[in-house]
């Protein structure tokens, strides 16, 4: 267990640390840079600061379940480089998965302290690096590109809604199509609903299929706990709703979650 | 500030934001990157480049492509500045992606505005100085709240947040869209109980489900335009 001392040194946190607080800086400056310019451009510094207030009570539940994660992946990797990962650029899931193919091509067989060698460490740190910088290489080289072409940053019209695109092509005849600007936001919520389908699909196929093929026999807590976080939604809204509790709207995805959590705390004790 | 003004002023600020945000990115990435070498200096051991290879065509291929429909479906709902920190911070769909959308849902941004940049780069900002000193305060904490998170009592919490936020948000987005939401939610559940193979590359699926309830939305918007233009 040599090597889980070594990679618990003061000089193993002052490498990820380091990183960590050069991240933490440029969270700042973006943060600072846009809320001036928030102001600038006429925004409502009340709405500004309502998505902060939304944002960090958001982000407070999910944070802890990634603290998790470093607490698990610590047993095997040391606490500095999970905590470097999940503090910046990674996801427990991704993580785990690539540490996992890391260890198995360097021949330690997978991650555990007892196999770990100073080589398949620093193999599978430089793996678990390699394998997700992609978004940020793409960023580097095209956003300016790609935001350019799909024409993002553009003043809001007076009732808030996108910019209107010209209702005239450039031949000058009226547009038989709609413009594309509008849909940008039906979009995005059609992505949302296509991603949260999937999820949900999932779950109903690991308790229909996940222990043999309809015979209901696998996994029923992720359903469950999607069905419970789904109704306490509903309550929060109902709450914003008919109650003209606005303020819960901030809390009600955070506070959906916690009460799913402890349900399902709950009906684990039951099983 | 007239509105041609701001427009010139939002124009240069996302300029600069470019400029920034690839500097940052460059540094990162060299971080990341450099990072494994000087802990393998310190270790006695560099990275085994064959076995790193090896792994990654096994495995990074996928991320790789997960990582190019990620930055595709992303880079417009968050706008640059909120793009160029999502890339670096990392954890996007279950915390980055949700906590945007919701804060540009509470405040009313409109998605493609000046006004949804700012406010997804203000929401990507406060979310991940959370992340960052939640875990920094959880590592220094790491010794006496370990038995307390890792009490087998609350694993079943921690093990299914996921599942958690997903329920959360099917409230929100399937509420007010319902007719969009059936089609891919009963395409994706037949799919995953037919072939539970899937269940394992789940965020893969989510690709021809958002293209289906694309589709689904542009048939309805084109559909309702029609009908107020023509």
């Amino acid at each position: 267990m040599e090597i889980l001392s070594k990679l618990n040194s003061p000089v193993m946190y002052l490498i990820s640390g380091s990183i960590v607080a050069f991240v933490a800086l440029l969270c700042v400056v973006f943060a600072v840079r846009a809320y001036r310019a928030g102001k600038a451009i006429g925004m409502d510094t009340k709405k500004m600061k309502t998505a902060i207030v939304a944002s960090v009570s958001f982000a407070a539940l999910p944070s802890i379940a990634i603290l998790l994660g470093v607490i698990a992946l610590s047993g095997s990797l040391g606490t500095p480089w999970p905590w470097l990962r999940l503090s910046v650029i990674g996801a427990l899931h991704y993580e785990t998965q690539v540490a996992q193919a890391a260890a198995e091509a360097v021949g330690v067989g997978g991650l555990s302290a007892a196999n770990m060698t100073p080589e398949a460490f620093s193999t599978i740190a430089f793996l678990m690096s390699l394998c997700i910088i992609w978004g940020m290489v793409f960023c580097t080289f095209t956003c300016k590109k790609y935001t350019s072409k799909l024409g993002t940053g553009k003043m809001a019209e007076e009732d808030g809604s996108a910019p209107q695109e010209p209702a005239k092509d450039k031949s000058g005849k009226a547009k038989n199509r709609p413009p594309l600007s509008k849909f940008a936001d039906r979009a995005m919520t059609a992505t949302f609903i296509g991603m949260v389908s999937t999820y949900i699909g999932s779950y109903v196929g690991k308790l229909v299929s996940g222990g043999g093929l309809l015979k209901f026999k696998g996994d029923w807590m992720p359903l469950a706990v999607a069905i419970a976080a789904f109704l306490a939604m509903g309550f929060f809204m109902w709450l914003k709703d008919k109650k003209k509790a606005a303020w819960v709207d901030s809390f009600s995805i955070a506070g959906s979650m916690l009460i799913a959590m402890a349900a399902a705390i709950f009906m684990a004790g039951l099983a | 500030m007239t509105t041609e003004d701001k427009q010139k002023y939002f124009e240069e600020y996302n300029n600069n934001t470019h400029r920034i945000g690839r500097i940052c990115e460059a540094a990162v990435i060299i971080m990341l990157l450099g990072a494994p070498f000087v802990i393998g200096a310190y270790l006695g051991a560099m990275p085994n480049m064959s076995a790193a290879l090896k792994a990654f065509l096994a495995i990074g291929i996928v991320h790789l492509i997960s990582c190019v429909v990620e930055y595709l479906i992303y880079v417009p709902m968050l706008g640059a500045g909120g793009s160029y920190l999502a890339f670096i911070t990392g954890n996007l769909i279950n915390m980055k992606i949700p906590c945007a959308i919701n804060a540009r849902d509470i405040v009313g941004a409109k998605t493609g505005t000046a006004e949804n940049e700012i406010i997804s780069t203000l929401s990507i900002a406060a979310s991940s100085l959370v992340t960052i000193a939640v875990l920094a305060l959880g590592v220094l904490m790491m010794i006496p709240l370990q038995p307390v998170l890792q009490s087998p009592v609350l694993q079943p919490a921690f093990e299914n947040v996921v599942p958690a936020l997903f329920g959360a948000m099917a409230y929100k987005y399937y509420k007010g869209n319902l007719n969009i939401a059936p089609v891919p939610l009963v395409l994706m559940t037949l799919l995953f109980v037919f072939v539970p193979g899937l269940i394992g590359s789940t965020s893969m699926m989510i690709i021809p489900s958002g293209a289906i309830s694309i589709a689904i939305a542009y048939a309805l918007y084109v559909k309702d335009w029609r009908k107020d233009h023509l």
